[in-house]
């Protein structure tokens, strides 16, 4: 792709989000949505590639599909309240569908299915577009509408998602997949609160962002997509190796790292709140999470496979890819804990 | 008026239910072109004939786009009609579906319906419909302009997806 | 508390500085040094029940012998781990040091903390260096299997423990283990109260570990590194019997009835596990299951909650925690000379080991109690509560230290009398580090006996 076309793509991705961000008019946030998911297909089909073509395609379909529905409510809202304001739903039917349609755009749970197959599709370092930049023009939405939903559905969304985001990755050996997985059970930690407190949401979402980071660049930087190469990967980079463990227990949630963070804050709102049974099962839907991400980190960095390259040494060669957003990314998911109360005076 | 209205409404899912059963692309494109036609017709008839002229204007050069391009990528010697087995199951299921919904909602669909869009008209000295085109040319600018920027994303895109002998995804598949 | 934190922390630009002839004697005589300082504060001259250096973290007869053994118990594991990782590339050795200097950084910080969410988080902060001693070290392929078996039975009892934490927060106000004492009893009647007294508490019977949930110990023991075996019995252990303590304070009301079937599991785990050792094969398994069988005295004895119980609790946890580790450490010797944790083919160590197997005898005479140590002092306390709060549970307890006199017996016959068999030939004889290292296991144990109140805990 040349850099002309990617510079008019990359600034199109960054001119969608920046839309659905500012705009208060329906109509805006949706074109802003419709930008987005426009401006990222080339990139995902720039590998010519069967597989990509069909992940482009279902990406196409799947968004075009959401955007259609959030049109639909917000028409129907119009009609129905004369008027365009996102932070004004009147009515509970239309919040609803719109709801379910930014559901689907972001893969909660039971409109998840396409997430897996399509991340599976393309490379890792769309992937990691696909799972972090392309999540907040959607989230920003769902902070304004959540407060008119009705509880039970965010609820409902939320449990489904970390339960199934969790069972989903158990079975799988593919890296891009286990990793779509913990983005929608971590998807789901964040809906939960949405309604409560839309401030840990955005925590959620940004410590989210910054672990997820953090793995979609220790595995570029592997070229590992799948488990298996995993194995040899102490041979390539024995830090980054280390670290990588520390960084999947992040995501599975452990205390002393960035992960709890998130986790903690949401799990004593909703505490407060009353839903104490809703906390447990979520708490507990962790672990099936922390299930593959310790057979990640077993994979990766806890065995040494007794075998090292037979050909090339990749140890010699110095890295070419840059680092500095890897390593800036794996000190934050590894340390950012005792920072809580930092993050909750600047977003609260 | 409302019978009119009704049966145009009733012409409009019957041509998406055409469109939806899966039948060979000529047929389809017939079901696109009955569903806009309609769809266009229950606008004039609710109030809003510039739009609804617009629309259909703008559909059919789509329309035409869509039949052409669909006659030539499917010239099929025996195209499936609505009247196939696997046609009529689906368009069937549809119409069922259809059936059911409405009979589940009965007459309480429409409660959401404030009015024509036309009702007001007594108050203003210009038609709603045209007034919407004023207001989003003299008020809403930079909203056209993104659209405009919209527009040519979009054909960016397509370009970018389909151009080039062997970097087109679409040959590679 | 900081004059101990910040050299612990210190001791990680240490560990990686040092040059590599003097990486080992750096760190072993650093951590040294920290514990040698930590002993200060079983000196108690406080009026008040506690000792606060800063509001987040303080001191009480309580945390004291638990913090000084976790400070213990670092040079010990550095001098322990010098063999089996001395084939390693110098640099997986200083993040192995690294890894032990972690753990004990964060048993500080758990056994400090004034917040009981403070004592969660460090709490479930140890679990990451431990499994990575764990998965990481171990030797065997079923290393994994116990890696996991730990982490998920630890994180499924206390993650509901969290939750009922923080709805305590809710309802309280205050998790500070300082005021606690004084709120008013809790209103703790429904089923939901029970649900939330036994989320309060199973964290801790899982991590103690309670028989039933104690499947995970002697895996993790068994495919640890001798590092990781002596810190899971010596501190990691005791985490849950602290956490107990501290729980129990505020769970009052409904402890009295809702603790039967708990204490009913510890006093039958006791003679079960010991039964388990009578007829052990392998020895790491043998010291693992005697832990779960002392720590369901332990268990019994925090539940009973009475003076006499949590008193002979904590001793018991101190006694129990210098001289397994003591017991790891010898299997461990034995381990790396014959590469056998069988016992069957390691006999009549005595013969070639004199020195050694006195150790042996006294460790195992630790282990069972003899009388001027401070295993028996805690066991008779423990045993004199149980008898007067039922005299039925008599038959269970005396029963149980009848079979850890046998198992011991067992153990200390198989492993160092009879016939030396033909293939244990041309050992190395021991080192003095080996020598040292259970000298100062064993020393703190004997010198207990002569001022044993430092670690009676509130009630001296």
């Amino acid at each position: 792709m040349s850099p002309l076309v990617l510079v008019v793509l990359l600034s199109s991705l960054g001119l969608g989000t920046a839309m659905t961000f500012a705009s208060s008019h329906w109509l805006l946030a949706w074109m802003g949505l419709e930008i987005n998911t426009l401006a990222i297909l080339p990139l995902m089909a720039q590998q010519n590639h069967p597989r990509a073509m069909e992940a482009t395609t279902k990406y196409f379909l799947i968004q075009a599909t959401a955007a259609a529905m959030i049109l639909f409510a917000s028409t129907t809202n119009a009609w129905a309240s004369g008027q365009w304001d996102i932070t004004y739903p009147s009515h509970p039917v239309t919040a609803t569908i719109t709801m379910a349609a930014l559901a689907m755009k972001i893969g909660l749970a039971p409109t998840h299915f396409w997430l897996p197959e399509v991340l599976q599709g393309v490379s890792l370092t769309t992937g990691l577009i696909l799972s972090t930049w392309q999540k907040l023009a959607p989230f920003a939405l769902i902070l304004q509408v959540a407060n008119y939903t009705p509880p039970y559905m965010l609820t409902a969304l939320a449990l489904c998602s970390t339960l199934v985001g969790g069972w989903g990755g158990l079975n799988q050996t593919q890296l891009r997949k286990i990793l779509a997985y913990s983005s929608i059970a971590h998807l789901g930690w964040m809906i939960l609160v949405a309604q409560m407190a839309p401030q840990l949401t955005l925590i959620a979402l940004i410590t989210y962002i910054v672990m997820t980071t953090a793995a979609f660049l220790t595995l570029n930087n592997m070229d590992a997509t799948k488990t298996a190469t995993l194995a040899s990967s102490w041979t390539k980079s024995p830090t980054l190796t280390a670290m990588a463990c520390l960084v999947l227990l992040s995501l599975g949630g452990l205390p002393p790292l960035t992960g709890f963070l998130p986790k903690w804050l949401i799990l004593q709102e909703v505490t407060n709140q009353g839903f104490i049974p809703t906390a447990t099962v979520m708490a507990l839907s962790a672990l099936l999470s922390l299930y593959f991400y310790l057979r990640l980190t077993y994979a990766m960095s806890l065995t040494l496979f007794p075998h090292t390259f037979n050909s090339v040494t990749p140890w010699r060669m110095t890295a070419k890819r840059p680092t500095l957003l890897l390593s800036t990314t794996i000190i934050m998911t590894t340390c950012l804990l005792p920072l809580t109360p930092s993050a909750l005076t600047l977003l609260i | 008026m409302v019978y009119f209205a009704f049966m145009l409404l009733v012409g409009l899912v019957l041509g998406l239910v055409g469109v939806a059963c899966n039948p060979a692309p000529y047929f389809a494109a017939f079901g696109l072109v009955v569903a806009a036609g309609m769809g266009c017709a229950v606008l004039a008839v609710s109030g809003a004939p510039f739009l609804a002229l617009v629309l259909f204007l703008i559909y059919l050069g789509g329309m035409l786009v869509v039949f052409a391009y669909s006659s030539a990528l499917a010239a099929d010697p025996f195209p499936e009609g609505w009247t196939e087995v696997t046609v009529f199951e689906q368009l069937a299921f549809y119409l069922l579906g259809v059936v059911a919904a409405g009979l589940y909602f009965g007459k309480h669909w429409y409660t959401l319906f404030v009015g024509m869009v036309d009702s007001c008209s007594k108050f203003f000295t210009i038609r709603a419909d045209m007034g919407g085109v004023v207001a989003m040319y003299g008020s809403g600018g930079f909203m056209l302009v993104f659209c405009a920027w919209v527009l040519l994303l979009t054909l960016f895109v397509v370009l970018e997806l389909v151009r080039g002998l062997s970097r087109g995804p679409l040959r590679a598949v | 508390m900081l004059k101990v934190l910040i050299p612990t922390l210190m001791l990680f630009p240490t560990t990686w500085l040092a040059p590599k002839k003097w990486l080992w004697a750096t760190t072993t005589s650093h951590s040294l040094i920290i514990a040698l300082i930590s002993l200060t504060w079983l000196n108690w001259t406080a009026e008040t029940g506690w000792t606060l250096p800063n509001s987040y973290m303080a001191i009480d007869p309580l945390s004291a012998p638990l913090l000084v053994l976790a400070c213990w118990l670092l040079p010990l594991m550095i001098l322990a781990s010098q063999n089996h990782t001395r084939t390693e590339p110098i640099s997986r050795q200083r993040t192995f040091i690294c890894l032990l200097i972690s753990l004990q950084a964060f048993l500080i910080l758990a056994f400090g903390a004034t917040e009981i969410l403070m004592f969660y988080v460090m709490f479930e902060a140890t679990l990451v260096p431990t499994l990575i001693i764990i998965t990481r070290w171990g030797n065997q392929a079923e290393r994994l299997n116990a890696g996991t078996y730990f982490l998920f039975y630890t994180l499924a009892g206390s993650l509901p423990l969290l939750v009922a934490l923080l709805a305590l927060q809710n309802s309280t106000g205050s998790l500070s283990m300082i005021i606690l004492n004084f709120n008013p009893p809790l209103a703790l009647a429904s089923w939901g109260d029970m649900m939330w007294w036994a989320a309060c508490l199973i964290a801790f019977l899982v991590k103690m570990p309670l028989y039933g949930v104690h499947l995970w110990l002697p895996k993790a023991h068994v495919e640890a590194p001798i590092a990781g075996s002596m810190v899971l019995a010596a501190v990691l252990l005791k985490l849950g019997g602290y956490g107990m303590i501290r729980m129990s304070t505020i769970l009052d009301p409904i402890t009295k009835e809702a603790a039967y079937p708990f204490i009913v599991l510890a006093l039958w785990g006791i003679i079960m596990t010991g039964s388990i050792c009578l007829r052990q094969t392998d020895l790491k398994s043998l010291i693992a299951y005697s832990s779960v069988s002392h720590m369901g005295l332990v268990a019994g004895g925090i539940l009973i909650q009475t003076p006499w119980g949590l008193t002979g609790a904590l001793i018991l946890m101190i006694a129990h925690g210098l001289v397994s580790s003591a017991l790891f450490c010898l299997a461990n010797t034995s381990y790396e000379r014959t590469h056998s944790r069988t016992m069957a083919l390691a006999r009549g160590m005595q013969m070639l080991f004199p020195l050694t197997a006195t150790w042996w005898f006294v460790a195992n005479l630790a282990n069972l109690a003899l009388p001027p140590l401070p295993n028996l002092m805690g066991e008779v306390m423990i045993i004199t509560t149980m008898f007067n709060w039922s005299p039925w549970t008599l038959i269970l307890t005396g029963l149980g230290t009848l079979i850890t006199a046998g198992y011991s017996l067992y153990m200390f016959l198989m492993t160092q009398r009879g016939p030396v068999p033909e293939h244990i030939k041309g050992l190395t004889p021991y080192h003095t580090r080996e020598h040292l290292l259970i000298t100062l296991h064993l020393l703190p144990v004997i010198l207990l006996v002569l001022k044993p109140e430092l670690i009676w805990g509130w009630f001296y």
